[in-house]
């Protein structure tokens, strides 16, 4: 039994080791850096488990109360204590989930100073923080128990106590079903994201129900493990006894929510096979009716076995039910998904750990002679096992340290994918990160077909950053791994109105960051003032436009790439990359400067966009090029250039 | 009392020129949109930004903010008060109150609420209607920086009255309804559109209850099942209780009996 212990503590302080690493990011670096989270999906595991499914399991104390102290069923007082212990341990792993999941924990105790009462979550919040002092208290009677609380003022604190049991029940009932409920009514409120399975405006008699079976089912759960851990016998007819009155509340919860989908019209759609409907079968199957008809049967109710899996699937099946409501079937805007992160399941996985241990531990003790909680708890039993624990702890520790996340140490949750430069080798291109799956051969590509499905769909070279630096890119790999046709606007959005795509450095952060590619005003300084006009603008007097206007490369020799690897048409390199945004920082400034200095001399959309870029038909009006009568003769440029360059605007 | 305020967008007139949120920008000090995990694009709505425009199909151009509704689900979801729905028509978040739960983000019929992911002490971001400029007697920076005139800011009254006068004098042009009147119990963000706006909230379309008066239907259930659970539980203990007593009463009487006859045997 000794190696039996040693060996769950171990396992449990290796996993409390993982936990520990990871809290410590969870709260330095934030949720985003080490949760799934999102915008769309705010609420993600630490709800729908630590905090939905936690407080249904831990439903148990009060229904034990209820059985034992209102309704005087005696025979089942053994459980009374454990079930209570578990309880306010469950609860205090409640809160702890809690924490880790609150943005900003510290503000927990807000609900008290700032109530807000027409907040589901407000009532939820009060009863759960009565309810565990109701807990304590009911437990108090358990520490007090012990020699050293053995005095005149502590056995008072006990004579008193023992007299408000009745109502201490009684209270701690009428909160559990306050609370319990409510965090069915939490989601009242989205009826837009729900499903329509799942959304009932009785979601509150719904989840009370299912946390009495459960609760039932926890209490036989639980005396079963610790028959098995501690090796005693099994009370088997109280055990069946509990498995009787859970088979009722099953069959009621299960009547319940087929009634509610029948007034709602809604049960067709729990049978048209869509994968919310089969979803919502199985979950029912298996937490309710499979387990309510398998405990209708004396002989199943009676063997361990029986149960034993029928409180499994119970319990599973209620958690379901949670994740369901919270999560699965909770509506996202198309291709946002959400799965927790293995630090998430850490968490959730450690503050189960640890109440295990303290629970394990304390009701070692409590079985013994029912005394008490001591510091001795949580000390190893023996040399040997000091160090196994230790061990286990520094290795979950230093495991988890090294699969944690870059971002959580750059503390920087930003996307970022390494790229590299583009390499000749044999002939044949490859691009060093893809270089197991791709290879490029540019002696195939074929350069005259812009747009079709063929290679230049999955390869383009482009100047990403419009600095001169041609790259390799996978296009049809980008497309598919950013979630298919729907990911284009990621990089051909609105963001740069009249840009037509986004830089690769917007994601590839450990790319060099864009600069300015002309500033007009370090030109004019270094041209000797107003001066140096003509060295740039052949005529100053006629319009600046691109057409009298130097290119840069007449200057900047060095603008020219000299070890191109792909032959260029000298004229491509004409005009500097970012012309574009250099003539917009240019004229919009200075429009704008003069619609303010003088607003009687311009009209007032002088400095609008649509005052150069109105006009086609309102077409394409976020890429239009300036001079209309451009047009055709860039599109036909374009279509020449063919897709191998991707530099749309600016090709002469 | 102060009119309520609210914004018209006219999607017909928006250019999409980004004007709105450069303003926005500028007004909130949001800084640079970079890529995370959490956006669905770059110019989706962020902790960075408050409004965005969205591209439809055909040269549409709908721009996305708070609707500032006027029976807010966030509002009634926050557990601390943290959102505020002002006479004004704005709703407004108080940073120092908020616990960090998202139950507003959860609770919004329009998904618009942000979340600041990327700090450890994050706050719920979302657009404010330029309250302080309201407070000063400004408008909202995003509609003063509108060059098309495509939003326009004033009493909701008017502003409806306005949007309705509109859509019947041009009715080849617009849909013939003023989306934000009676969505939701009515928002002080409406629009008037010649596309179907379905796609700025969860359900294309969504119902004229307000959501709140949904969680209030259940809330409103706790006095009486306090009472009825307590006094249940209550009565139930007493009678079993009395029962048992009566019961062992009656045990021991005949067994006091017993004990008498056989003594007396």
């Amino acid at each position: 039994m000794v190696d039996r212990k040693i060996t769950l503590k171990s396992i449990l302080w290796l996993v409390i080791g993982i936990w520990i690493t990871v809290s410590l990011a969870r709260f330095i670096r934030g949720l985003g850096s080490i949760t799934d989270l999102s915008d769309s999906t705010p609420w993600g595991l630490w709800i729908a488990f630590d905090v939905m499914s936690g407080v249904a399991l831990a439903a148990g104390g009060f229904v034990i109360a209820a059985v034992v102290y209102i309704f005087h069923l005696e025979k089942f007082r053994p459980f009374v204590r454990p079930a209570i212990l578990t309880a306010l341990l469950g609860y205090i792993a409640v809160a702890v989930g809690l924490l880790y999941d609150l943005g900003i924990p510290l503000n927990i105790w807000h609900a008290t100073i700032y109530p807000q009462p027409h907040s589901v979550l407000f009532e939820v919040a009060m009863c759960v923080m009565l309810y565990l002092t109701v807990l304590f208290l009911e437990f108090c009677p358990v520490l007090l128990e012990h020699p050293w609380f053995n005095r005149l003022l502590f056995r008072k604190i006990h004579k008193a106590l023992k007299r408000i049991t009745i109502p201490l029940v009684i209270m701690g009932i009428v909160l559990s079903t306050l609370h319990q409920s409510s965090l069915g009514s939490l989601f009242l409120i989205s009826p837009d994201r729900v499903h329509p399975l799942w959304y009932s405006p009785v979601l509150w008699v719904l989840f009370f129900v299912s946390a009495v079976g459960l609760g039932l089912m926890t209490i036989a759960a639980e005396s079963l493990f610790s028959s098995w851990y501690f090796g005693h016998k099994l009370k088997v007819d109280l055990l069946s006894g509990l498995g009787r009155a859970a088979s009722f509340v099953l069959f009621a919860y299960v009547l319940l929510r087929l009634a509610d989908l029948a007034v709602r019209h809604k049960l067709d759609q729990a049978l048209n096979g869509t994968w919310q409907a089969n979803l919502f079968l199985f979950e029912i199957f298996l937490a309710a009716l499979l387990p309510a008809i398998l405990m209708s049967f004396r002989r199943i109710r009676s063997s361990p076995a029986g149960i034993g899996i029928s409180s499994i699937m119970t319990i599973l099946g209620v958690i379901g039910y949670r994740f369901d409501l919270c999560i699965v079937a909770f509506a996202r805007p198309e291709g946002i998904s959400y799965f927790p992160t293995w630090m998430e399941f850490a968490v959730t996985i450690g503050i189960v750990a640890a109440a295990t241990m303290i629970s394990v531990e304390q009701s070692t003790r409590l079985r013994s002679s029912f005394s008490p909680l001591s510091l001795r708890i949580l000390m190893p039993e023996s040399r040997s096992a000091l160090r196994r624990y230790s061990l286990a702890s520094i290795a979950g520790a230093a495991f988890a340290a090294a699969a944690l996340p870059a971002d959580v140490w750059q503390g920087s949750p930003m996307l970022s994918t390494p790229v590299t430069s583009p390499m000749i080798i044999n002939g044949s291109l490859t691009d060093n990160s893809f270089s197991s799956k791709f290879t490029y051969n540019i002696n195939l590509h074929p350069s005259g077909s812009p747009g079709g499905e063929t290679d230049t769909e999955q390869f383009l070279i482009i100047d990403g950053n419009r600095d001169g630096r041609l790259v390799v890119f996978p296009h049809r790999f980008h497309r598919d791994k950013l979630g298919g046709e729907t990911s284009c606007v990621l990089c051909h959005h609105q963001a740069l109105p009249f840009d037509q795509n986004t830089s690769c450095s917007e994601c590839h952060r450990d790319m060099y960051l864009p600069t300015d590619l002309f500033n007009h005003s370090v030109h004019i300084a270094r041209l000797d003032e107003n001066a140096g006009c003509p060295e740039c603008h052949a005529d100053p007097t006629k319009a600046k436009t691109r057409e009298n206007t130097k290119s840069c490369k007449k200057c900047h020799q060095d603008t020219i790439l000299r070890r191109s690897i792909i032959p260029l048409k000298e004229e491509s390199l004409e005009h500097a990359e970012g012309y574009m945004h250099a003539m917009h920082g240019l004229c919009i400034t200075c429009h704008e400067q003069k619609l303010t200095e003088e607003p009687d001399r311009y009209c007032r959309n002088f400095a609008d966009c649509g005052t150069c870029h109105r006009g086609i038909n309102g077409k394409y009006f976020r890429r239009m090029y300036p001079y209309a009568a451009h047009k055709n003769n860039l599109a036909s440029k374009r279509n020449q250039a063919g897709a191998i360059l991707s530099r749309p605007d600016y090709e002469n | 009392m102060t009119a309520r305020k609210a914004i018209l967008i006219d999607t017909t007139l928006c250019t999409g020129c980004d004007r709105c949120v450069e303003a926005c920008k500028q007004e909130n000090k949001l800084g640079k949109d970079l890529p995370r995990r959490w956006k669905h694009s770059i110019d989706d709505l962020s902790s960075t930004r408050f409004t965005t425009v969205i591209q439809r199909e055909g040269n549409h151009f709908v721009r996305q903010l708070c609707r500032h509704c006027e029976q807010p689900a966030c509002v009634s979801a926050c557990i601390v008060g943290a959102l505020k729905k002002t006479a004004e028509g704005p709703v407004i978040y108080d940073s120092a109150k908020c616990m960090g739960c998202r139950y507003c983000i959860m609770s919004c019929p329009f998904g618009i609420p942000r979340y600041d992911w990327e700090n450890s002490i994050p706050y719920v971001r979302k657009c404010t209607m330029c309250y302080p400029r309201i407070l000063d007697g400004q408008i909202p920076a995003c509609v003063e920086a509108c060059p098309e005139k495509a939003t326009a800011f004033g009493p909701r009254d008017e502003l409806l009255r306005k949007a309705r006068h509109c859509i019947k004098e041009n009715p080849e042009r617009y849909i013939q309804s003023v989306i934000g009147e009676n969505e939701v119990g009515g928002s002080s963000v409406i629009y008037i559109s010649d596309i179907p706006l379905g796609f700025l909230s969860y359900n294309p379309k969504p119902g004229d209850q307000p959501l709140p008066s949904l969680t209030w239907s259940a809330l409103s259930k706790v006095p009486p099942l306090i009472i009825g659970m307590g006094g249940f539980m209550t009565g139930i203990y007493w009678i079993v209780e009395r029962r048992m007593k009566l019961s062992a009463e009656s045990m021991q009487a005949p067994a006091s009996k017993g004990k008498k006859d056989n003594r007396s045997w």
